[in-house]
C-alpha cells in the first residue's frame, strides 16, 4: 500500500462528463482513489463536487467516460446495479427512515436486502450503533434525536452493510455548529481505521487534518489536487487561492 | 301517523341503513385496493400500464358516478348475464372512487422525499422493497386525512345506487315518502342518519390530524 503505483485504484473515473440540460456540470473528469485513501472534494457550490460523488455512488449516470467503483463498471447501465449494497453514503439531509427507530433504521436493509435473521441483524446493528456511540439510543425515533445523533445513526446504518467505500455528501452542512464535532469525530475514526472515504465538505479543518488528498473542483473540472498541507499552504492554482481565501477568512 | 306506520317506516330506514353501511364498507375496501394499484402503476408501472392507469383515472374523474353505475348494471345484463344490484353498486363505486383514491395515494407517494429512495437504493433494497417498507408506511400518515375525506364522500355516494333500484337508506326514505308523503320530515331524517354516520368519522380524523401535527 505504500507504493501508490502498485495499488489498483478502488475508484477510477476517466473522461467523465455530465450535463443537466444545457448546463455542463462535469467536463472530462479523471480521478482515481486508492483503497484506504481519504479524498476530500472541495469547491464552491455548483462546482460539480456533489455530482462526482453521486456518480461514484451510482445515483447519477454519466453522459460519457468510464466509472469503475469496486470493480463494477457504473457506465454500463446493465451492470451498474451491482454496486448497490456495497458502498455506503451519508447525505446532508440524513435521510433516516422517520417511521423506524434508530435500530430499525439500521436493521431494515440487513433483514430485507441481506436476508439476515432479525436476531443476527440486531446484533450487527447494535455493533454499528456502538461504533458511533449511540447504542443507548437504539429505541429512539429520528424525531427524538438531535441532528448530530441522527447523522451518526445514518453513518451506523451505512456501516452495517459493511461497505467497501463510504461517501459523505456535505454530511455536516445541515447541522448546528455545536453538533458538527461529534459527526466529524466519527468520520475521523473511520479514516483512522482504514476506510476508503470520499468526502464532500465545507469543513476545511476536517479536510486539512484528515484527508490524504484534497481535490479542488472549479466549474466542472479538477483545478488542483494534492496533499492537504501543500494545497492549503501553497496552492498552485489562482482559483484555489481565491476559494481558500474566501472560505478561511471569515 | 299511526304507530304501526311509524314503526314499519323506521324498520325500512334501519334496514336501509344496514345496506348502506355494508355497501360503503365493500366499496371502501374495493376502492382503496383499486386506487392503490392504479397509483402504483401510474407512478412506477412500465410505460403502457402507466398510460392505462392515467386514462382510467381521468375517465372516471370526468364522468358522473351514476353513469358508471348504469353502465355496469345494465351493461352486464346487455350481454346476457345477471348482476346483483348490490354487486353492481359495490363494483361501480369501487371503480369510480378508486380514481380519486389513486390520486390521493399518488400525491402521498410523491410527497415522500427522493432521498428516501436514494438511500434505500444504496443500502441494497430493491424498488419494490423500498416502496413496501420505506415509502408506503410514510405515505399512510400523509394520505390518511384526504383518504378519509374521500371515504365520507363515498358513503354519501351510496345514495345514488338507489337510482338503479338498490334498497339502501335513500331508497328506504323514498319508499316511505311514496307511502305517507311528508318529504321534508322524511328526507330530513334520512339526512340526519347520514350525518350521524359520517360526523364521528370526520371528527376522529380531525382529532388524529391535530395529534399528528402537534
Amino acid at each position: 500500500m505504500t507504493d501508490p503505483i502498485q495499488v489498483k485504484p478502488i475508484i477510477s473515473l476517466s473522461g467523465v462528463s455530465k450535463s443537466f440540460g444545457a448546463t455542463h456540470v462535469l467536463k472530462e473528469i479523471n480521478l482515481d482513489v486508492n483503497p484506504g485513501e481519504v479524498v476530500v472534494l472541495i469547491g464552491a457550490s455548483g462546482s460539480g463536487k456533489s455530482t462526482v460523488l453521486r456518480i461514484m455512488a451510482g445515483l447519477e449516470t454519466t453522459d460519457s467516460g468510464q466509472v469503475w467503483v469496486n470493480e463494477v463498471p457504473l457506465h454500463e447501465a446493465r451492470r451498474a446495479k451491482e454496486i448497490r449494497g456495497h458502498v455506503g453514503m451519508v447525505f446532508q439531509q440524513f435521510n433516516l427512515f422517520p417511521h423506524k427507530s434508530a435500530l430499525g433504521n439500521v436493521t431494515l436493509a440487513l433483514i430485507k436486502a441481506r436476508r439476515m435473521s432479525p436476531a443476527e441483524a440486531r446484533d450487527r446493528a447494535m455493533q454499528a450503533l456502538e461504533r458511533v456511540g449511540l447504542a443507548d439510543r437504539a429505541q429512539h425515533y429520528p424525531s427524538q434525536l438531535s441532528g448530530g445523533q441522527q447523522q451518526r445513526v445514518a453513518i451506523a446504518r451505512a456501516l452495517a452493510v459493511e461497505p467497501g467505500i463510504m461517501f459523505f455528501d456535505e454530511a455536516t452542512s445541515a447541522l448546528d455548529p455545536e453538533l458538527v464535532g461529534e459527526v466529524t469525530q466519527v468520520m475521523r475514526s473511520l479514516a483512522r481505521d482504514g476506510m476508503t472515504m470520499v468526502v464532500v465538505t465545507h469543513e476545511m479543518g476536517f479536510a486539512r487534518q484528515t484527508a490524504d488528498r484534497v481535490v479542488f473542483m472549479d466549474k466542472g473540472v479538477i483545478a488542483e489536487q494534492g496533499e492537504p498541507e501543500q494545497l492549503f499552504v501553497n496552492p498552485a492554482n489562482e482559483r484555489t487561492r481565491q476559494f481558500l481565501h474566501r472560505v478561511l477568512d471569515h | 301517523m299511526s304507530v304501526q306506520l311509524l314503526t314499519s317506516s323506521l324498520a325500512i330506514l334501519l334496514q336501509g341503513l344496514v345496506t348502506t353501511v355494508l355497501l360503503s364498507v365493500a366499496a371502501i375496501a374495493g376502492g382503496t385496493l383499486v386506487g392503490l394499484v392504479a397509483a402504483v402503476l401510474r407512478s412506477f408501472g412500465p410505460w403502457g400500464t402507466s398510460r392505462v392507469a392515467k386514462v382510467y383515472i381521468e375517465l372516471f374523474r370526468g364522468t358522473p358516478v351514476l353513469i358508471t353505475l348504469m353502465f355496469i348494471y345494465f351493461g352486464v345484463s346487455y350481454f346476457g348475464y345477471a348482476i346483483d344490484v348490490f354487486a353492481a353498486g359495490a363494483i361501480g363505486l369501487s371503480i369510480y372512487q378508486g380514481a380519486y383514491i389513486a390520486e390521493i395515494f399518488r400525491s402521498g407517494i410523491e410527497a415522500v422525499p427522493k432521498g428516501q429512495w436514494e438511500v434505500s437504493q444504496i443500502l441494497g433494497l430493491s424498488r419494490p422493497q423500498t416502496f413496501a417498507f420505506v415509502v408506503l408506511p410514510q405515505t399512510g400518515k400523509i394520505v390518511l386525512p384526504p383518504l378519509v375525506g374521500q371515504y365520507l364522500s363515498l358513503i354519501k355516494d351510496t345514495s345514488i345506487v338507489s337510482m338503479i333500484g338498490m334498497s339502501e337508506l335513500m331508497h328506504g326514505g323514498q319508499a316511505i315518502v311514496d307511502r305517507i308523503g311528508r318529504p321534508v320530515e322524511i328526507y330530513g331524517l334520512v339526512a340526519l342518519i347520514y350525518f350521524v354516520v359520517c360526523f364521528p368519522v370526520s371528527q376522529w380524523v380531525r382529532h388524529h390530524d391535530r395529534r399528528r401535527l402537534s
